[in-house]
C-alpha cells in the first residue's frame, strides 16, 4: 500500500499544480507584472500607479509590503491557531497517566506542534511585522523585490499542507503524520531505511520534510530581502545611527536566516536521500551525531531567529508607554549583533549528553555563557527604560513587562542548562521544555501579542476592546507561568520530556501544567473574539495618535503614515459619531494630560 | 578618522560586547592552563578553535558595526528611534543618554565634540 499511497499522492500533486498554474495564468495578464513590462516601456506596467483589484484577486496578487504583512499574520495566527489546538490535545491526553488518544497519536501531535509553531507560526508572524512596519518606519516606498516578497509568502501555504499532509492522510487511509519530534533525530527518523521500520509516519515524514524544506526557501527568500531593503532602501534621514531597534533585529535575524537555514535544507535533502534513495549520510559510523551537529547548527541559530525581532518589539514598544526613549538604545544595538555572531557558536550545548568529546563541549559551554551577557543587557535595559518612567499600563504595555518577565525565567533556566553538569542532569526532561517554553510561549507569544495590539488601529483604524485586551493578557500570564513552572518542577523531579504516559508520582504537577494550558486557552478565545469582532465593528480611531504619544514626544514616524491615511479617508467615510476609546490614552482629545492612572477602568465598557 | 569615530563615547557604548569578548577570552586562557581531559590536537583545537572563531568573528562585527553607526552618528543628525522623518521630531543632540531626552534637558548634554547638526 505503500508504494501505490505515494503514487497516488504525486499524481494528485501533479494534477494540483497544473490546476493551480493554469488558473493563474487566467487570472492575471501577467505581462503587466514583468518589471520592464513588453519592452522599453517602464511605465506600462505601473502596478504602483493602478487600483487595486477588487476581492479576492487584489489578495492574491499583491505585491504591497503592507498588504503582504497582513497575509503574513493571518497565516501566522492560522498557525498559531492550529498548533493551539494541537498542544492542547495534548495537554488533555495528560491528565492521566495513560494516554487518552495513543502513543502515536499523542506523537504526530507533539512533532507537528513544535513544527508548527516555530515555522508556520513564528518566523511568518515576524515577517507580517517586519512587512508592514519596515518600509514605513525606514521611509521606504516598498521592499526592495516586492514580487520576491509575494512569492516569498505564498510558497508558505504549500508547506503548511505537506507539513499537516499525515493529518489528512491518515482518515484516508494513506499513511500519517510524522512522529520523529521537531529534531528529526536519526536513526528515528530514517525509517525503514535505517531499522526504525516506519514506525514514525512513513510518507508523511517524507511529506513533512518536503514541506520545511519549503518553509525553508520561503522564508531564506524573505531573509534577503529584508536585508537589501533595510540596506538599500533607507530613507535620507535614517541612517545607521537612526536606524530603530525593530530594523535592527530584523536585519540580525535575516543574516542569522542567510547562513541557518540553507545549512536546514541540505540536511534536510540528505535525510530525504537516506530515506528513499539509498544513501547513507546518516547510517554509517558518527551518522546521528552528523544529523545532530547539522541540525542544531540551524536549530540553535533559529530559536533566535525568532526572539531578536520580538526583543525588537518590545524594545520598540515598550518606551511609548513608559514616556521616555529606549534607554541605552545603542547598547541594546550592539547586543543584538552581539547575539546575532554568538549564536553560531552554542549548538553543541544542545548535545552536551550525547558523549561528544569532553574537551570541545566545553568550548561550547563558554560560548553558552558569553551569550548570555547581551540578553541580559537587553534585559536591564527594559527595565531601566520603565525605571521613573510614566507608565500607563495599556494593553501592549502588559504585554511587553510580562515579555521581560518571562524572559527572565527563560533566559536564567537556559542559563543553568548551559552548564555541563547540570545540563547531563535535566537534558531531556520537562526542565527544558519548560525553559524552552517561557521563551517561546512566554516572551515570543507575548511579544506579538504587544505588537498586535499596538499597531491594531494603525492597520483596521479600530481599535480593540481594552477590557478584553486585560483579560487575555491576565488569562494568558497566569496560565503560562502555572504551565510552564509546572514544567520545571517536573523536570527536577526527573519527567522525561516527550512521553504520552507517565508514572503516578508526576500526576499532581501534569495536572497543574493542563489547568494552566486551559487557563491560556480561554484566554485566546477571548482574543480571537475580541479581534475579529474589533476588526469589523471596533470604534474607528479618528485620531493619528490614538496612544497620546506626542505628549511624550515618543511618537513614531509610522503613526504619521497612518495620519496621512486617515485624511485621505476621511472625506470618503466621515459620519461616526462615536469617540473613541482608546486603552489607556485620553477620549477627548482637548481633556488634556491624560495621567498615568487615567487607564484602565475609565474608558473601557 | 578612525580616532574620531572610536572616541570615549563609542567606546563606552562598545563595553556591551567587551564583556562577552572577555568572557570568551577567560576561558580560551582557563582551557590552556587547565587541561583535565588532557591535550589532544584534534579534539583541542577544535575546541580552541570555536572560542577563537567566535572572539574573532564578533570582534570583527563589533568593529564594522561601530564604524558605521559611530560615522553616521558625526556626518548626520541623530534622531530617537523611529523618529527620522518625523514632523517636528527633536534631534537628539549626540548620544543617546536616554534619561536626558525625556524632559527638556537636552541642552546640558555635555559631549562637546558631537557635530551633530
Ligand atoms: C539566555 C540564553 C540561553 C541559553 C544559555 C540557553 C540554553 C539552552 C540549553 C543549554 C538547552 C539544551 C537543553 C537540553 O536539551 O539539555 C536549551 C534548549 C532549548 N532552548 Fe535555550 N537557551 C537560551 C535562550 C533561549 C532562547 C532565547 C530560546 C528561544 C527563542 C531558547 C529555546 C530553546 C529551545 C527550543 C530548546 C530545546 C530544543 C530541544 O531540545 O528541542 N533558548 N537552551
Ligand atoms: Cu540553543
Amino acid at each position: 500500500m505503500d508504494i501505490s499511497a505515494q503514487i497516488s499522492l504525486t499524481v494528485l500533486m501533479g494534477v494540483f499544480l497544473v490546476a493551480v498554474a493554469t488558473w493563474l495564468t487566467r487570472v492575471e495578464n501577467w505581462r503587466s507584472y514583468s518589471p520592464v513590462g513588453g519592452g522599453a516601456i517602464v511605465d506600462r506596467s505601473g502596478y504602483v500607479e493602478e487600483e487595486k483589484p477588487a476581492g479576492i484577486i487584489r489578495w492574491l496578487t499583491t505585491v504591497d509590503h503592507k498588504d503582504i504583512g497582513i497575509l503574513y499574520g493571518l497565516y501566522g495566527i492560522t498557525a498559531f491557531v492550529v498548533g493551539g489546538l494541537m498542544v492542547t490535545a495534548m495537554r488533555i491526553d495528560l491528565v492521566t497517566s495513560e494516554s487518552l488518544l495513543g502513543t502515536a497519536t499523542y506523537n504526530g501531535l507533539l512533532t507537528s506542534h513544535g513544527i508548527t509553531m516555530l515555522f508556520l507560526f513564528g518566523t511568518p508572524i515576524i515577517a507580517a511585522f517586519a512587512n508592514y512596519l519596515i518600509p514605513l518606519i525606514i521611509g521606504a516606498d516598498d521592499m526592495a523585490f516586492p514580487r520576491i516578497n509575494a512569492i516569498a509568502f505564498w510558497l508558505l501555504p504549500p508547506a503548511a499542507l505537506l507539513i499537516w499532509a499525515g493529518f489528512f492522510a491518515k482518515p484516508l487511509g494513506l499513511f500519517g503524520p510524522a512522529q520523529t519530534a521537531w529534531t528529526m533525530y536519526t536513526p528515528l527518523s530514517t525509517g525503514a531505511a535505517g531499522g526504525s521500520a516506519d514506525m514514525v509516519g512513513g510518507a508523511g515524514v517524507d511529506m513533512m520534510l518536503l514541506g520545511l524544506h519549503l518553509s525553508g526557501v520561503a522564508t531564506t527568500i524573505g531573509a534577503i530581502n529584508f536585508i537589501a531593503t533595510i540596506f538599500t532602501q533607507r530613507g535620507e534621514k535614517v541612517t545607521w545611527a537612526n536606524l530603530d531597534i525593530f530594523s535592527w533585529t530584523v536585519l540580525t535575524q535575516s543574516g542569522l536566516i542567510l547562513f541557518a537555514f540553507p545549512l536546514l535544507g541540505s540536511a534536510l535533502v540528505m535525510l530525504l536521500a537516506d530515506r528513499n534513495f539509498g544513501t547513507t549520510f546518516f547510517l554509517s559510523d558518527g551518522g546521528n551525531m552528523l544529523w545532530q551537529h547539522l541540525f542544531w547548527f540551524f536549530g540553535h541559530p533559529e530559536v533566535y531567529v525568532l526572539v531578536l525581532p520580538m526583543m525588537g518589539i518590545v524594545s520598540y514598544v515598550l518606551p511609548r508607554f513608559a514616556g521616555r526613549q529606549l534607554f541605552g538604545f545603542k547598547f541594546v544595538v550592539y547586543s543584538t549583533l552581539a547575539i546575532g555572531v554568538l549564536s553560531f557558536g552554542v549548538w553543541a550545548h544542545h548535545m552536551f549528553a550525547t558523549g561528544m568529546d569532553p574537551r570541545l563541549r566545553t568550548s561550547f559551554m563558554a560560548v553558552s555563557m558569553a551569550i548570555a551577557i547581551p540578553s541580559a543587557v537587553k534585559t536591564f535595559n527594559w527595565i531601566t527604560t520603565l525605571w521613573n518612567g510614566r507608565i500607563r499600563l495599556t494593553t501592549p504595555m502588559l504585554f511587553c513587562i510580562g515579555f521581560v518577565s518571562n524572559f527572565i525565567i527563560g533566559g536564567v533556566t537556559g542559563v543553568f542548562l548551559a552548564s555541563i553538569p547540570v545540563d547531563l542532569v535535566l537534558h531531556d526532561t520537562y526542565y527544558v521544555v519548560g525553559h524552552f517554553h517561557y521563551v517561546v510561549m512566554g516572551a515570543i507569544a507575548f511579544a506579538g501579542f504587544a505588537g498586535i495590539y499596538y499597531w491594531f488601529p494603525l492597520v483596521t483604524g479600530r481599535m480593540y476592546q481594552a477590557s478584553l485586551g486585560k483579560a487575555h493578557f491576565w488569562l494568558t500570564m497566569i496560565g503560562t507561568n502555572i504551565t510552564f513552572f509546572a514544567m520545571i518542577l517536573l523536570g527536577y523531579g526527573g519527567m522525561p520530556r516527550r512521553y504520552a504516559t507517565y508514572l503516578p508520582q508526576f500526576a499532581s504537577l501534569h495536572q497543574l501544567a493542563t489547568l494552566g494550558a486551559l487557563i491560556i486557552f480561554v484566554g485566546q478565545l477571548i482574543w480571537f473574539w475580541n479581534m475579529v469582532s474589533s476588526w469589523f465593528e471596533g470604534k474607528r480611531v479618528e485620531s493619528a495618535d490614538p496612544w497620546n504619544l506626542a505628549d511624550d514626544g515618543v511618537n513614531t514616524i509610522e503613526w504619521q503614515w497612518f495620519g496621512t491615511k486617515l485624511d485621505t479617508q476621511l472625506a470618503t467615510d466621515g459620519g461616526e459619531a462615536d469617540e473613541v476609546a482608546t486603552d489607556g490614552g485620553q477620549v477627548d482629545a482637548d481633556d488634556a494630560s491624560a495621567d498615568a492612572d487615567a487607564d484602565p477602568e475609565t474608558n473601557t465598557e | 578618522m578612525e580616532a574620531k569615530i572610536f572616541d570615549r563615547e563609542t567606546i563606552l557604548d562598545l563595553v556591551v560586547n567587551f564583556i562577552p569578548l572577555g568572557i570568551i577570552l577567560f576561558f580560551i586562557g582557563a582551557f590552556a592552563v587547565f587541561a583535565p581531559w588532557g591535550f589532544e590536537p584534534m579534539a583541542s583545537g577544535l575546541m580552541f578553535a570555536i572560542m577563537v572563531v567566535m572572539f574573532l568573528a564578533l570582534a570583527v562585527l563589533t568593529y564594522l558595526s561601530a564604524k558605521a553607526i559611530a560615522g553616521d552618528e558625526k556626518r548626520a543628525t541623530v534622531y530617537a528611534q523611529g523618529q527620522a522623518g518625523l514632523e517636528g521630531a527633536e534631534p537628539i543632540h549626540g548620544h543617546d543618554d536616554a534619561a536626558d531626552t525625556s524632559a527638556a534637558t537636552d541642552a546640558e548634554v555635555d559631549d562637546t565634540e558631537s557635530t551633530s547638526e
